[in-house]
């Protein structure tokens, strides 16, 4: 990495800083300044696009006066014009991405939380192994947009969780959010749970027979020895999955979560700008992707064994697929 | 949202032949299971023929999937200099963006109007010829073709992660031995490397194809009639039913994902070389 | 032929202090008959080497005594406590019993040193601080002081397998059970697992090994018994068994490993 400080480099990084700082100062602003009434405010700009569009307009009128070559000048119009709009939507899309990120992270913990335990049952048989393949299958075998629908439309979890009385009061988010959590939950715990049982049945046998020699029961050595090395075998799967989330999250905009995918599509739909709007959507999330898959690699080499050649390697291998 | 669904696309129900043999009446169905399901019963032709279009979608998709992917994976493995870095820029791209988005922009972006008219005169050519198929027309319009750019870019910049690792895991020594009986460097990849990676994809291919599969229910965001367009149609219908049409519609999903991967199954064990593992 | 070589057994001079008492031990998996009618004795202080083709069941053996097999019949004692017994935890057994093993099988995740704490915290409670001073007591007594933080990746296969020694080794057992300690490692790493194992033989310990070293079995072994698909062909002093064995299985047998 030290050997190559090429452009490619630095330009990732003024991105890297633009967006994180973009975000982060976003979010300052609307819930730790705006309150105290410093700053442009919840949801305002902080720069006016008026004068982009100004501009804009100027090179389009001013295509004939550029002399006898009669250069176009409108593709410049063009990307003011989308300048413009993008400082105007930038709030909004900064909101939508803290639901965004809130949601896939909210779900693949609490997915994690139940893949854990479907796996274990599931390698290590019990009663319950029957029980752990069907759920997995189901869920594996059905889009994700029917089950947020089942649980949207299909149940009265709408009517149940009006009732309660936090919901959507204050920072608490509305229903529908806590139905896309529950969704993205069971969703994620299923394809956790399976790479999981990848990793589970990738650490060697004889390690449990090891443990269970030194007078550790089944369930310990399960604890101590088995699933502390399948959670490191099941970071390259584990990013994956955050990957989908952060993506797959873009669904929750169908059962009306304000997330990015929600927000940009009203936006698009009043102002019919698809082009800019859905541009801008898609750099967002590739931002939030790669942050997420550089994020993921740095943990996978704190927490990789020392002399396990892995580790730095497969790390490589998969930077290159990116 | 409404301004998103704008173009959707009133689907006819098509007029399939009803079997002679032992079909069950719809009242019977009612005093079975209820109404709701004797509903989902009454609409039964509706529904598979969208999940006839899901299976449409899937092929056609995975097929420019395949042909845009596996020289993506070729060019990323044996490629150089600013192929290799530009396939690999458009992948991270592909990768990156939620099919939804990507399903968004080729709909109301790209001007799929071009590609629109030629497609459709092959598939009513194809019509005419195999006589009439309930397949093809109802579904060939701007979102069909939309949702198989969409879906099949997003499968190619997969297949061909999928396709690359097959090839890199061939070993070095295949190609040594290959150039050793005098084959050039594009023969040893044509018959020696190609024929034991597209082997080593199955499993990657299986996984992608289901992805593919269940992804289609994505297109309901432009109006395209497959199978979950189709269910939310019938729900707004009859709103006592949802919870039996999504079942029905996800036991359709279900037995089409879980068929096609057992089939795979067998495809891969059939096809194996003999005594090497999957 | 194993009424005979039970007979052998038996008329072996009446041990002392017998500590480990095989009765009649059968084994099957599926209709293969790994062990039949296994019987034997090994007295407190005592190293047994099991000898014998690959498949003949010594491996089975050993892990029929720390019931991490379990015998379809038969008994197998520890002093008084019935190993075999299905009240009897096989925790506590495996307790009181060390064990290493042929692929070494450290916990990939943990330090030579963790790898030897693990179960002095979670099987015998101690607390982390003492649990440390154990662990590294243990690698020193196989000269490893100097690599308690080491991973098993960054260990040679001889210093892994003298980690996996340790740690049999810190848990306190009255009995250690080796199941081909060598066979993994390049003969140059062999030597040292097996300066460990003869450091343990004079300290006292009561050893039930397997291995085809026959150097081991010739200095530290005080009987050698020979076992052939699935039974106890025969079983004697070292001298005998290697210059003048009654049976011709066992002299085909040394004469075999003689040439590898």
């Amino acid at each position: 990495m030290t050997d190559r400080p090429d452009l490619g480099w630095l330009l990732t990084i003024v991105a890297a800083v633009a967006f994180w700082g973009w975000l982060l100062s976003r979010w300052a602003t609307d819930w730790l300044l705006a309150p105290l009434g410093i700053g442009p405010g919840r949801g305002e700009n902080y720069l006016s696009p008026a004068p982009l569009e100004d501009a804009a307009g100027t090179f389009e009128g001013t295509a004939a006066a550029v002399g006898p070559l009669r250069v176009r000048v409108d593709p410049i119009a063009t990307v003011l014009d989308g300048a413009a709009l993008a400082v105007e939507v930038a709030p909004v899309l900064a909101d939508g991405a803290w639901h965004t990120i809130v949601l896939t992270a909210v779900s693949l913990l609490l997915g994690l939380a139940i893949a854990v335990p479907l796996a274990v049952v599931r390698v290590y048989g019990g009663p319950f192994a029957w029980f752990a393949l069907l759920y997995t299958e189901l869920i594996r075998g059905t889009p994700l947009l029917a089950q947020l629908f089942v649980l949207y439309y299909g149940l009265d979890l709408a009517v149940w969780l009006n009732d309660v009385d936090v919901v959507g009061r204050g920072f608490v988010p509305e229903y529908a959010f806590w139905i896309a959590i529950i969704g993205f939950t069971i969703n994620g715990s299923a394809y956790q749970a399976e790479y999981i049982r990848g990793a589970l049945e990738s650490v060697d046998e004889g390690q449990l027979t090891a443990a269970r020699a030194v007078g550790l029961s089944k369930s310990e050595g399960i604890r101590y020895v088995v699933l502390p090395q399948t959670l490191r075998y099941a970071i390259p799967a584990w990013t994956n999955e955050l990957v989908y989330l952060i993506k797959y999250s873009s669904l929750a905009g169908f059962i009306t979560v304000p997330e990015l995918y929600y927000r940009a599509s009203r936006i698009a739909s009043t102002t019919l700008e698809y082009t800019p709007v859905f541009t801008l959507l898609a750099l967002v999330y590739i931002g939030l992707v790669l942050t997420a898959t550089d994020a993921m690699g740095r943990l996978e080499r704190r927490v990789a064994v020392p002399g396990l050649g892995g580790g730095e390697g497969r790390q490589q291998a998969r930077t290159e697929g990116e | 949202m409404e301004a998103l669904l704008a173009p959707v696309e009133t689907v006819a129900a098509f007029p399939l032949p009803e079997l002679a043999v032992a079909v069950p009446s719809e009242e019977a169905v009612a005093e079975v299971l209820g109404e709701d399901w004797a509903f989902v019963y009454r609409n039964r032709w509706h529904l598979l023929g969208g999940a006839a279009v899901t299976v449409a979608l899937t092929a056609t998709s995975l097929l420019l999937g395949f042909l845009a992917g596996f020289p993506a994976g070729a060019i990323e493995t044996y490629g150089s200099g600013y192929s290799r870095s530009l396939v690999r820029k458009l992948g991270v791209l592909l990768r990156g963006t939620p099919i939804l988005v990507i399903m968004i922009y080729a709909f109301f972006v790209l001007p799929i109007g071009i590609v629109v008219g030629p497609v459709v005169a092959v598939l009513e050519g194809l019509d005419s010829l195999l006589a009439p198929t309930p397949l093809a027309v109802p579904a060939v319009g701007e979102a069909f073709v939309a949702a198989t750019i969409a879906l099949g870019l997003r499968s190619a910049a997969y297949q061909s992660q999928i396709f690359r690792g097959a090839l890199a895991s061939v070993g070095e020594g295949q190609m040594r031995a290959a150039r050793s009986v005098g084959m050039s460097r594009l023969g040893a990849i044509r018959h020696v490397i190609v024929p034991q990676a597209l082997r080593r994809s199955v499993p990657g291919f299986q996984n992608e194809f289901t992805i593919v599969l269940k992804d289609t229910s994505i297109a309901f965001a432009i109006g395209l009639g497959e199978l979950l367009k189709r269910s939310n149609d019938l729900f707004t219908q009859q709103t006592t039913a949802v919870l039996e049409i999504i079942l029905a519609a996800s036991l359709i999903y279900f037995v089409l994902t879980f068929g096609t991967n057992r089939g795979l199954d067998y495809a891969s064990e059939r096809y194996a070389i003999p005594g090497e593992g999957t | 032929m194993s009424r005979e070589t039970a007979g052998t057994a038996d008329d072996r001079e009446p041990g002392t202090d017998p500590l480990l008492r095989i009765e009649d031990v059968r084994k099957s998996y599926g209709s293969e008959e790994v062990l039949r009618d296994v019987s034997m004795t090994v007295d407190r202080g005592d190293v047994e080497v099991l000898v014998g083709p690959s498949g003949s069941g010594k491996s089975t053996l050993l892990q029929c005594i720390n019931r991490l097999t379990e015998v379809d019949s038969g008994r197998i004692f520890l002093e008084d406590l019935e190993i075999t017994a299905p009240e009897t935890d096989p925790n506590e057994v495996r307790g009181r019993i060390g064990m290493v093993f042929q692929d070494i099988n450290l916990f990939t995740h943990l330090t030579a040193r963790k790898n030897v704490t693990l179960g002095l915290e979670k099987v015998r409670g101690m607390d982390r601080e003492e649990a440390r001073l154990r662990a590294d007591e243990e690698l020193d007594r196989v000269g490893l002081a100097d690599q308690a933080d080491s991973y098993p990746a960054q260990l040679s296969g001889g210093q892994k397998q003298r980690v996996g020694i340790a740690r049999a080794l810190a848990m306190d057992p009255e009995l250690m059970l080796f199941d081909e300690p060598t066979s993994a490692l390049d003969p140059e790493l062999s030597n040292e697992v097996l300066a460990v194992m003869e450091q343990l033989v004079e300290e006292g310990m009561t050893m039930v090994v397997v291995t085809h070293e026959m150097r081991f079995a010739r200095g530290g072994a005080t009987g050698i018994t020979f076992l052939d698909e699935g039974e106890i062909v025969e079983r004697g002093p070292p001298e005998t068994l290697f210059e003048n064995p009654d049976h011709e299985r066992t002299a085909r047998f040394f004469e075999s490993i003689r040439h590898d």
